[in-house]
């Protein structure tokens, strides 16, 4: 699935789509709550794709992609709160922070394999939550924080429509599309292709793996971090309970992806534009009668996917078509 | 002293740790699956004890073996209809189709029984015995002593039956198994039910001194995978050492900081196991 080149008539579909795309947010209204849900896919479809250049391109499979995504949201918004500085500055401190911490995880965990990998980046998600509610002197504990309200406008990173919003999270998920397709196209995707079919026979034949392994997880972890920025300023308020969440962000990142197509650039895109749309609508529509069934929904189509077609939905589709 | 009460207190509670991962650790054996989703079954176990409790004015401790039949039957139809399907496919085919039973069971408790913290009251409740300046808490000494009489069951289980044998000799080699003629469908599927049901076996008998919610399991599912791991994933035994280290881990531990990091302090233990010796610290390899 790579993206189209020399084919003009894809070309053409491309440019379509990503006029479409430019095009939407002026066909729905301003504050809407369907603009709302169209900036979330944007900002999902952004953060699968972070998780997809580790994940999806080594092979390891990350549950613990919240610990630097909550990092991003509290760093941007403590700098903010503290010394009023402007979220745009805020996304370049909140990469670095994303990075070191994905390359601290990676030393005592590159090594694992499968569900080994999975279960340390697990815990090292879990810690983050518990480290962000128990030191309540930095972030305000289990209560939350709030970015401080301002007037609406570019420099803070404040609107009153949902527009500049919506453009701000095409743009993000441009750039870890690009990311992700540079990186793997790379040398290094290279490696990491090479580590991910057969890990000793790639160090055999002169593959760094320890070095492709950090490079893709540090990329894939200040990305991820930089989304928190954007999230923390889409929705004003958050916990470390939400920031940091297991099912909220790490588990449903990697669902996004595996829906769609694991280390392919469209498989998140699909993903987040089926998931988020069915969570919203479950929600609107059975949350009234109980609590936790929009997602049970969620749980179940991830249940769905595996056992049909553990390769995503674009690979579904295309055995079908076959 | 303190020391000593705080070892003590580790071990009590680290019984119950042991039990409730051997079924992690027996799933892992026999099937190479990684069961995300075992928490839940104590989450169930709890609820179990808790409308066992509620409706009849049953003991946990006596409907612990009710969580037990309940799970087992979950067990076994999930194996057949789902964890089959996926026994020989990827690693993230496994590790997804876990979690999302995770996130299935979870949020059924939260629609099935609502968001509130359940706790029951029972007579010995806050009763604790005084032996030699040490105070041993009666629910915790109860829970203890179920799953030692469990731990012996199972061990004379696998040791004696046929079936146990059958699910030793699929652990250790399936092929091998399938072709002296065992059933290895049938003994994954009967591990997988005794894996879960033990879970909540234990659910139900820690009631005493915990509240149930919908989330409880979550809470549990790094601290049953970093017993496991020190015990070496797959092994019985490995899991009552890891069960009781655990414990101890987590009780001396609020000695010297805070309890809300009482938790911070497993997940480091459980990284830094997994990175030097994920093959347990009993292995001898």
């Amino acid at each position: 699935m790579s993206p189209p080149h020399g084919h003009p008539i894809s070309r053409v579909v491309l440019a379509i789509l990503a006029l479409a795309l430019v095009v939407l947010p002026w066909l729905l209204p301003a504050q809407g709550y369907v603009l709302r849900v169209a900036c979330l896919v944007l900002l999902f479809a952004a953060m699968s794709q972070a998780w997809n250049i580790a994940a999806g391109l080594s092979g390891q499979i990350s549950l613990g992609h919240a610990g630097f995504f909550g990092a991003g949201a509290y760093t941007s918004t403590l700098l903010l709160i503290h010394f009023n500085l402007s979220p745009w500055l805020g996304l370049v401190f909140a990469g670095f922070v994303g990075a070191a911490l994905a390359a601290l995880i990676s030393l005592p965990t590159m090594k694992l394999k499968g569900h080994y990998f999975a279960l340390a980046t697990l815990a090292f998600g879990e810690a983050m939550r518990v480290i962000a509610n128990s030191w309540g002197s930095l972030t305000g504990g289990p209560v939350g924080i709030s970015v401080p309200f301002a007037e609406p406008g570019f420099v803070l990173m404040q609107f009153q429509s949902l527009r500049p919003y919506y453009y701000i999270m095409l743009v993000a998920l441009a750039v870890t599309c690009i990311t992700f397709h540079r990186i793997r196209t790379s040398a290094l995707g290279l490696r990491l292709r090479a580590l991910k079919n057969h890990a000793d026979a790639a160090a055999s034949l002169g593959v760094d793996t320890a070095v492709a392994k950090l490079l893709a997880s540090t990329a894939s972890g200040a990305l991820i971090a930089m989304l928190g920025v954007l999230y923390a300023q889409f929705q004003f308020f958050f916990d470390p309970d939400t920031a940091f969440s297991l099912a909220g962000v790490s588990i449903r990142v990697a669902l996004i992806a595996i829906i769609g197509g694991v280390g392919t650039v469209a498989g998140p895109l699909v993903g987040a534009l089926l998931i988020l749309p069915i969570e919203e609508a479950t929600n609107a529509y059975l949350s009234s009668h109980a609590a936790g069934l929009s997602q049970m929904v969620f749980g179940a189509i991830l249940i769905a996917v595996v056992v049909l077609q553990p390769r995503g939905l674009l690979h579904l589709w295309k055995t079908v078509r076959r | 002293m303190e020391f000593l009460q705080a070892v003590i207190n580790g071990l009590l509670i680290g019984g119950v740790y042991a039990v409730i991962s051997i079924g992690l650790t027996l799933v892992f054996g026999v099937m190479s699956i990684v069961n995300f989703a075992q928490a839940e079954f104590l989450m169930i176990g709890m609820y179990v004890g808790y409308y066992g409790w509620q409706t009849f004015g049953l003991d946990p401790v006596l409907a612990a073996p009710i969580a037990f039949a309940i799970a087992f039957v979950m067990g076994l139809l999930i194996q057949r209809f789902l964890i089959e399907r996926v026994i020989n496919a990827p690693d993230v085919a496994q590790i997804f189709l876990t979690v999302g039973l995770l996130i299935v069971l979870e949020n059924l408790a939260l629609a099935l029984f609502g968001s509130e913290f359940r706790s029951v009251r029972t007579g010995y409740q806050t009763s604790a015995l005084s032996i030699a300046g040490l105070i041993i808490g009666v629910p915790y000494l109860i829970a203890f002593a179920v799953s030692g009489v469990v731990g012996i069951l199972l061990w004379a289980f696998l040791r004696f039956t046929w079936i146990g044998q059958a699910m030793r000799a699929t652990a250790q080699n399936s092929v091998a198994a399938l072709s002296l003629g065992i059933n290895i469908r049938r003994v994954r599927q009967v591990a997988f039910g005794l894996g879960v049901g033990l879970t909540a076996l234990g659910g139900s008998v820690i009631l005493p001194y915990y509240t149930a919610s919908p989330t409880a399991g979550a809470q549990f599912v790094v601290l049953m995978f970093t017993v496991v791991v020190l015990g070496g994933l797959g092994s019985v035994l490995g899991a009552v050492f890891g069960g009781l280290v655990v414990g101890v881990i987590q009780s001396v531990s609020t000695l010297v900081m805070p309890i809300q990091l009482q938790n911070l302090a497993l997940f480091v233990v459980f990284i830094a196991m997994l990175a030097m010796r994920p093959q347990g610290l009993l292995a001898t390899r």
